[in-house]
């Protein structure tokens, strides 16, 4: 088990690289007055199909066709810890699409694990790949974070993602944010 | 969790960034698997990149691989020189991380009581 939740983004976007992702997206959403904390990481990685997804969740699973035993137990902890905190798990994963992982969190929860060191997490995700764009977007009551490491590289701003907030799902963190991140999501569809 | 921390991220992400170009003699591979992370991989990571910065070793590039099969003497590290020598350390914690840092990607000198297995030239 894991200490700390940036130990559980690692070990997910972890997964994303594995997967050949060249975008990794993790928002961190930590909201005192909706008494919630919402982990994402999605990716641009190869993705799963359903027969696939359906094995990762239940049991030990590896991508790896070597390996005797599979370990692969990094989502059903992170949907431990998700689940025994009062909170829920989901994956959407579409073949040579990507995946996302979400994971919510009641905030107050006495068995939530602390966010912990998210730089490390940042970092070594940094390190573990140069050419992907690892990005995090962190979100609280009264302040918002972001980061690319590409844009850093380039040496550019870092500017708010396109296509991140998708779906019906955004409802849950923010009403006010909503419709523009929906707007967001609409122009991306229209451009592709 | 703080924001002036999370500020931080941008100015050491960019000196991470500028370790990255190039061909190095040495690379470091850690092992970031779950049961890697699980025992420390982590900071064994951020140890060895700080260590590597402070004492100004471009020479020496850090990557990060899954779960390498030694599940059961994690944390571990790869060291492979630019010869195709291959050293793995395994059971690592920011102590002996630093000593790594120091003596073999410094000094060029392998840390014996910290590696496991026969030492291994890549074909």
């Amino acid at each position: 088990m894991f200490e700390e939740l940036s130990l559980h983004i690692l070990d997910i976007a972890m997964n994303s690289l594995t997967a050949k992702a060249r975008t990794v997206q993790i928002m961190v959403a930590e909201y005192a007055r909706l008494d919630q904390l919402t982990i994402r990481i999605q990716d641009d990685g190869r993705g799963m199909d359903t027969a696939t997804l359906e094995r990762v969740l239940a049991a030990p699973v590896s991508t790896k066709r070597h390996r005797k035993k599979a370990i692969g137990l990094g989502l059903a902890l992170l949907r431990q810890t998700a689940e025994m905190c009062g909170g829920k798990f989901r994956i959407h994963s579409t073949p040579r699409m990507g995946t996302t992982v979400t994971a919510s969190m009641k905030l107050s929860h006495v068995d939530r694990p602390p966010l912990g060191d998210l730089n490390a997490t940042i970092l070594a995700l940094c390190a573990a790949n140069p050419a992907v764009d690892v990005q995090l977007h962190y979100l609280g009551d009264t302040e918002h974070f972001h980061f690319s490491s590409k844009e850093l590289a380039e040496k550019k701003s870092v500017s708010r993602p396109e296509r991140f907030w998708s779906g019906e799902e955004t409802t849950n963190y923010e009403p006010g944010r909503t419709q523009k991140i929906e707007r967001e999501g609409a122009a991306a569809g229209c451009l592709a | 969790m703080n924001l002036e921390e999370l500020k931080k991220l941008k100015e050491k992400a960019q000196r991470q960034v500028a370790l990255r170009e190039g061909s190095k003699k040495y690379r470091v591979v850690v092992s970031m698997g779950t049961s890697g992370i699980a025992a420390g991989a982590r900071e064994v990571m951020k140890t060895m990149l700080d260590e590597i910065e402070k004492r100004g070793l471009e020479d020496v590039e850090v990557r990060v691989t899954g779960e390498v099969g030694l599940e059961d003497v994690e944390p571990v590290v790869r060291v492979e020189e630019a010869g195709g020598e291959k050293t793995t350390y395994a059971r690592l914690d920011a102590e002996k991380a630093r000593k790594i840092v120091a003596e073999h990607l410094e000094k060029g000198k392998k840390v014996d009581n910290l590696a496991v297995g026969k030492e291994k030239k890549s074909e």
